[in-house]
C-alpha cells in the first residue's frame, strides 16, 4: 500500500475543480462519476490516456476551486491510483486522503512526459522516475493512517470505538 | 498569539499553540449545500452512529440547484429532507438563499466560532469575525458526527490597510487586488488576517465578500481582525486604500487581475450580479444606483440574483427590483445563480462575461470557451449599460 507505481499523465500547474470534474455533472449520480473525470479539460485526452496511465502528476495547486468531493471520487473511479503535484490545493488534498485516494506533494513535473514509469513511497518519500532516484517528504504519520483505513470514515469509526482497531 | 491561533486554542481547550500544532476543535456549526450534502450523508450514515453531535448546530441549504433543474437535483434534495426530518438539523430548502448569507441571517454566529461547512466558500464568515473552515462532504460527514474537525494551525500573513477608499471601489477590488499580490497559491494551508484602520472603510457585508474569496487565494482561514496589527504573524503587508482602483480578474482565473482600465472598451455579452460573493443589499443598490438612470444595452443580458431571500424581500420593499426588472435586467431566485455552470444563464463560445461572483476557470458557466471577467457590481453594471467593459470613475463612465 505505502509503495505505488504506474504510468504518468502529465499536467500543468492550478488544474482546477471545474476541469476535474464540472459543475453541471455535480449532482450525477455517484456511481457514474468516473464518466466526467477531466470533462472540463477536453484538450487533455483523458478518457484514453487512463487505459494505460493511472498515475497524475502535476505542477502547482492541482485542485484550487471548489471543495466537491466528487472531484477526487470521479479521478478515484476512473481508475486514478495516486496523484503527484508540485503543490495542492488544500481542500482538494484533505478530501482526497478522506476518501482513500492518495496524494504526494514531489516537484517531478518537468522529469516526466505521458506514459513514463514513476513509483513512489508513501511512507519514505522516495521516487523513481525512469531509473532516477528522487527524495521528498513522506505523508504524515496521521495521513498514511487515514489511507490505511481506506479514507476518514472507517478511521472516524475505529476512533470511536464502532469497529476494533485495524 | 495572533487571533487564528488564539481561537483554534481556545476551540481545542489548549493555552497556547502555534504554526504546524494538529489540534482536535470543537465546531460551533457544521453545514453542508445540495451539492454537498448527498455525499455527506451517505458518509455519515457509513459512520454508524446515531445521532449528530447537536442538532441545533448543524445546517444544510439547497442553494446551488433551486429549483432543482434535473430530477437527479431533486432526489438530491429528498435525501436531505429525510435526513433532516430523521436527525432533528436545520433545514433550508425554498429558495431562503445561498448558504454563506443564510448562515449569517438565520444563527448567532460570535466571532472566534468554528465554523465547517463543506464548501469552499465557507471563509465568507470571516467577515464577521468566525473562523470559517471549507472541507469536503466526507470530513463534514465526520464533523456532524463528531462536532470536532483536525485542524493543522496555519501560519499567518497579516495585511493592514490604511488610508480612504475612493467612491469606485469597493471590498471587491480589494480582495482582487490581493488575489494580484499573493497568486493562487501562495497562501495555501495558511491564514490571512485583514487589519489596521482601514478596516473601518468596509461594511460588514464588504467584508464578507473580501473573506468570500480569500480561498481563491488558497487560504485555509481569512478573517477580519481589529484595527491593530496582529502580533506572532509570518508577514505583514500593508496596503494603502487611497491607492486602490477598480480590479479585474481576466480568463481564464480570479488571481489573474488587471487594473479596470487596461481591459476597459472589450465588448461584452452577459453581466451576472449576485452569489455569495456579491448578492447582497449594498451589492443591490449599486445595481440599483446605475439601473434608475439607465438600461441595460440592447445586446447584453443582465442575471441579478440577490444572495437571500431577506434581501430580495428589502430590494421589493424599496422598489429596487421593478427599477431592476424595467431597465432590462432578469432578477432571478435568490441562491447561487449561474456562478458555477449548472442552471440560469449557461453560456457560449460566443460570449464575454462580466461577473460579480468568485471563479472564471474554463467552462464554470457553461462553455469552456466562454470568456469570463470578475469584477465589483459597480464595475458589472456600468458594463451592461455601455455594453463593454468600463471602469468606474473613469470619463467616459
Amino acid at each position: 500500500m505505502t509503495k505505488i507505481s504506474g504510468k504518468v499523465i502529465v499536467l500543468g500547474d492550478n488544474v482546477d475543480t471545474d476541469q476535474i470534474l464540472p459543475g453541471y455533472a455535480m449532482a450525477e449520480p455517484f456511481e457514474t462519476l468516473s464518466n466526467f473525470a477531466m470533462a472540463g479539460a477536453p484538450g487533455l485526452d483523458f478518457k484514453d490516456k487512463i487505459k494505460t496511465c493511472d498515475i497524475m502528476v502535476a505542477g502547482r495547486n492541482f485542485g484550487c476551486g471548489s471543495s466537491r468531493e466528487q472531484a477526487p471520487h470521479a479521478l478515484k473511479q476512473a481508475g486514478v491510483k495516486l496523484i503527484i503535484a508540485q503543490g495542492f490545493a488544500r481542500i482538494f488534498r484533505r478530501n482526497s486522503i478522506n476518501i482513500g485516494l492518495p496524494v504526494f506533494v514531489a516537484d517531478v513535473v518537468d522529469k516526466v512526459k505521458d506514459g513514463d514509469e514513476i513509483s513512489v513511497d508513501l511512507s519514505t518519500g522516495e521516487v523513481v522516475v525512469n531509473g532516477e532516484t528522487f527524495e521528498f517528504a513522506p505523508l504524515s504519520e496521521t495521513v498514511q493512517r487515514t489511507l490505511s483505513y481506506g479514507g476518514l470514515i472507517p478511521r472516524v469509526r475505529a476512533d470511536l470505538g464502532i469497529d476494533k482497531e485495524a | 498569539m495572533n487571533r487564528i491561533e488564539k481561537w483554534l486554542a481556545q476551540a481545542a481547550g489548549v493555552k497556547t499553540t502555534k504554526p504546524g500544532d494538529d489540534l482536535s476543535c470543537q465546531v460551533a456549526y457544521v453545514g453542508a449545500h445540495d451539492v454537498t450534502s448527498p455525499i455527506a450523508i451517505d458518509q455519515f450514515e457509513a459512520i454508524g452512529v446515531d445521532r449528530v453531535f447537536d442538532p441545533d448546530r448543524v445546517f444544510m441549504v439547497v442553494d446551488h440547484i433551486y429549483p432543482a433543474s434535473t430530477e437527479k437535483a431533486r432526489q438530491g434534495v429528498w435525501k436531505m429532507k429525510d435526513f433532516a426530518e430523521r436527525y432533528g438539523t436545520h433545514l433550508f430548502e425554498k429558495g431562503e438563499g445561498v448558504i454563506h448569507q443564510v448562515l449569517h441571517e438565520k444563527f448567532d454566529v460570535q466571532p472566534g466560532d468554528i465554523v465547517v461547512i463543506a464548501d469552499s466558500h465557507t471563509c465568507t464568515c470571516g467577515g464577521y469575525g468566525a473562523i470559517g473552515i471549507g472541507v469536503g462532504s466526507t470530513e463534514q460527514a465526520a464533523a456532524m458526527a463528531t462536532g470536532k474537525l483536525d485542524v493543522e494551525v496555519p501560519e499567518v500573513v497579516n495585511v493592514v490597510l490604511t488610508g480612504k477608499l475612493s467612491p469606485y471601489v469597493s471590498g471587491k477590488d480589494l480582495i482582487l487586488f490581493l488575489a494580484a499580490e499573493f497568486g493562487a497559491d501562495y497562501l495555501t494551508d495558511r491564514g490571512l488576517i485583514i487589519s489596521g484602520p482601514g478596516i473601518n472603510e468596509f461594511s460588514i457585508a464588504e467584508r464578507m465578500t473580501v473573506c468570500n474569496m480569500g480561498t481563491e487565494l488558497g487560504s485555509m482561514i481569512t478573517l477580519f481582525g481589529d484595527e491593530e496589527p496582529e502580533t506572532d504573524v509570518m508577514r505583514t503587508l500593508e496596503v494603502d486604500l487611497s491607492d486602490l482602483k477598480p480590479q479585474i480578474a481576466c480568463p481564464f482565473s480570479p488571481v489573474n487581475v488587471k487594473p479596470v482600465s487596461e481591459v476597459a472598451g472589450t465588448p461584452i455579452t452577459q453581466v451576472a450580479v449576485g452569489s455569495c460573493t456579491n448578492g447582497r443589499l449594498n451589492d443591490m443598490e449599486q445595481v440599483y444606483n446605475v439601473l434608475k438612470d439607465h438600461k441595460v444595452a440592447s445586446h447584453v443580458n443582465m442575471l441579478v440574483f440577490p444572495a437571500s431571500r431577506e434581501i430580495q424581500n428589502e430590494m421589493d420593499r424599496l422598489g429596487w427590483s421593478e427599477v431592476i426588472r424595467n431597465a432590462g435586467a432578469t432578477l432571478l431566485n435568490p441562491g447561487c445563480g449561474p456562478c458555477f455552470g449548472a442552471h440560469e444563464g449557461l453560456v457560449t463560445p460566443r460570449d464575454v462575461v462580466v461577473s460579480s461572483t468568485n471563479r472564471n476557470f474554463p467552462g464554470r458557466m457553461g462553455s469552456t470557451e466562454a470568456q469570463i471577467y470578475l469584477a465589483s457590481p459597480l464595475t458589472a453594471v456600468l458594463s451592461a449599460v455601455k455594453g463593454e467593459i468600463v471602469e468606474p470613475g473613469a470619463e467616459n463612465a
